[in-house]
């Protein structure tokens, strides 16, 4: 594999907490690599340990055990001055905003300058420019509490900014957000990411979120990375039962599997595949109809994928005959046994 | 219905109330507020850092030691304290009678009230906000007078008139032991002289100060509020 430019780096971090009856391991040795300039994606149940994860990087929770490496530099090692300092190179935004609520939305963005040291005049300027780039100039008087939750997850991006971060942290930032808030919150992280460069690292419950901003992913279940890769990757064949479940079961199939005598099979697109007539060439070959249990593409950074579900013809003959037509073609499939 | 002069010594009862007050007020707060601010920073999830100790250091001892003193303070009932204190009094006022010397008792008994009420005011600061600003790299100091202090300014005035309205009552109370005020004409006229009509009246400028200072300080504490 070639070199990749990496900007934050877990070395075998663990985080345990002490609860009333005992520890709680919320993250076991894990390795992680994020490349400069990429979105990346961390998903996972709740409770997995993704939340945890993100606050490790920056050190608000403090790692029980390995390192946390930020642009080459160790951070589990600095003194809590230094730590601020490094902090100042990221910045994070929450799914709660929090927002500073006796602050106007130009004073919320004003703030790490602030505590920075920077002039009054100064830190208003740029806070002003950074809330022309979130589309927020004319409400930079309004208090947190006239905003609405996009509005306010804009000014804290804004916020986020002002120091020039090298990476964006992104705590279920959309998770509070209506699904076209989501996505123009998305859309605007994803200008961020363009224009200036920054690393954006999103956390998220949600596929959808992943599809469609991200470039690599990690799933994280059981306080372990069970798989990590590009979104194409884990989208078309995720390997571990975990990211079978993210990818598939965000729209399950609307029947059940009621009648376990005949076979079913699952068809996986990968990009230009899914403009070839393969199930039409079948029937048309076989001389027999399948049942789509389940359909669903998805268009992926300009490539469509998708899988389709279905249930092959009774007669076990022509069934094998379909199978055998679908090992000729270019597809992926699989037969089914189970659902997920 | 009044004997003559009695209209002044209303007059002086009111100033003298108010002063006892305000002044008791001011230099509790003076001693409460960064008791409150210890006893939140010093809490486990508290931030507070003795500087070069490092990050999130939760000073426990400090806190039950504090939240200790101010428990003992506030179970002791006022009119107790006033006269416990009186050796105190006289060593800094030089006397254990009349206004100013009123002001010794009431800071002591006042002080740990507020330093709960303060406590109680921060507390209300969200966490994820706090969170947020640790990471932007906010240091403990720009917590507390950054972030604390200003996200919790409209509690905080509820929390002072209260407060006010309470020292107040005690001020009152001090005029048994030859406090000034109100209380000590409602005592030494109402009550020795019989003159129920004077109690009567020094009630009622009780009731109206108190009202006047509640609202008052109720409708600062909202106009300053933004998430209204």
């Amino acid at each position: 594999m070639e070199q990749q430019d990496v900007i934050i780096e877990l070395r075998e971090m663990s985080k345990s907490f002490k609860v009333k009856n005992g520890v709680v391991n919320a993250l076991d040795k894990i390795d992680l690599k994020i490349n400069r300039g990429e979105i990346f994606g961390i998903i996972g149940m709740s409770g997995a340990g993704k939340s945890t994860l993100v606050r490790c990087i920056n050190l608000l929770e403090r790692p029980t055990e390995g390192q946390v490496l930020f642009d080459g530099q160790d951070l589990t090692v600095l003194k809590p001055a230094e730590l601020r300092q490094a902090r100042r190179s990221m910045g994070m935004i929450f799914q709660q905003f929090n927002l500073l609520m006796q602050r106007t939305a130009l004073e919320n963005v004003c703030f790490p300058l602030e505590i920075s040291g920077v002039k009054k005049e100064e830190a208003h300027k740029r806070a002003e420019e950074l809330l022309e780039i979130v589309g927020l100039e004319e409400r930079k008087n309004s208090y947190p509490s006239q905003l609405s939750g996009g509005q306010k997850q804009r000014v804290a991006i804004a916020r986020a900014l002002t120091t020039n971060p090298k990476v964006l942290l992104c705590d279920e930032a959309t998770s509070a957000l209506d699904p076209n808030t989501t996505r123009s919150i998305l859309k605007l992280l994803k200008d961020i990411n363009k224009r200036l460069g920054i690393t954006v690292v999103i956390i998220t419950h949600e596929m959808s979120v992943i599809e469609e901003v991200c470039q690599r992913v990690a799933i994280i279940d059981n306080s372990k990375i069970a798989e990590i890769g590009t979104v194409e990757k884990i989208f078309t064949a995720p390997k571990s039962s975990i990211g079978k479940q993210l990818v598939y079961s965000e729209s399950k199939p609307r029947t059940q599997f009621d009648d376990t005598n005949r076979k079913y099979c699952r068809i996986v697109f990968e990009g230009e595949t899914s403009f070839k007539p393969v199930l039409a060439n079948m029937i048309l070959e076989c001389n027999d109809v399948v049942n789509i249990m389940y359909a669903n593409t998805r268009n992926i950074d300009g490539q469509a994928y998708g899988q389709l579900i279905v249930q092959l013809p009774p007669d076990d003959k022509t069934a094998k005959k379909m199978i055998a037509y679908l090992e000729t073609q270019d597809v992926k499939f699989e037969q089914l046994s189970e659902l997920i | 219905m009044f004997k003559e002069g009695m209209l002044q010594v209303l007059g002086v009862g009111i100033y003298e109330t108010l002063y006892m007050t305000l002044i008791s007020t001011l230099m509790s707060y003076v001693i409460g507020l960064p008791i409150g601010l210890a006893l939140v920073s010093t809490d486990k999830e508290g931030y507070f850092i003795i500087p070069f100790l490092g990050i999130k250091i939760p000073i426990v001892w400090l806190n039950k030691l504090l939240g200790f003193v101010v428990n003992v303070l506030r179970s002791v009932p006022f009119l107790i304290l006033l006269i416990a204190v009186m050796p105190i009094t006289r060593a800094i006022v030089g006397t254990t009678i009349g206004s100013k010397a009123t002001i010794v008792p009431l800071v002591i008994a006042a002080a740990p009230f507020i330093a709960r009420m303060v406590e109680s005011s921060l507390k209300e600061v969200d966490r994820g906000v706090i969170e947020a600003a640790e990471s932007m790299g906010a240091s403990p100091f720009q917590i507390m007078f950054k972030v604390l202090l200003p996200e919790a300014k409209p509690s905080l005035l509820v929390g002072a008139a209260i407060s006010i309205t309470t020292i107040l009552g005690y001020s009152a109370m001090a005029g048994i032991v030859g406090g000034g005020g109100l209380g000590a004409i409602a005592m030494n006229y109402g009550y020795y002289r019989y003159q129920q009509d004077i109690m009567f009246i020094t009630v009622i400028l009780l009731v109206v100060i108190v009202q006047i200072m509640q609202e008052v300080g109720m409708k600062i504490a909202t106009m300053s509020d933004k998430r209204l």
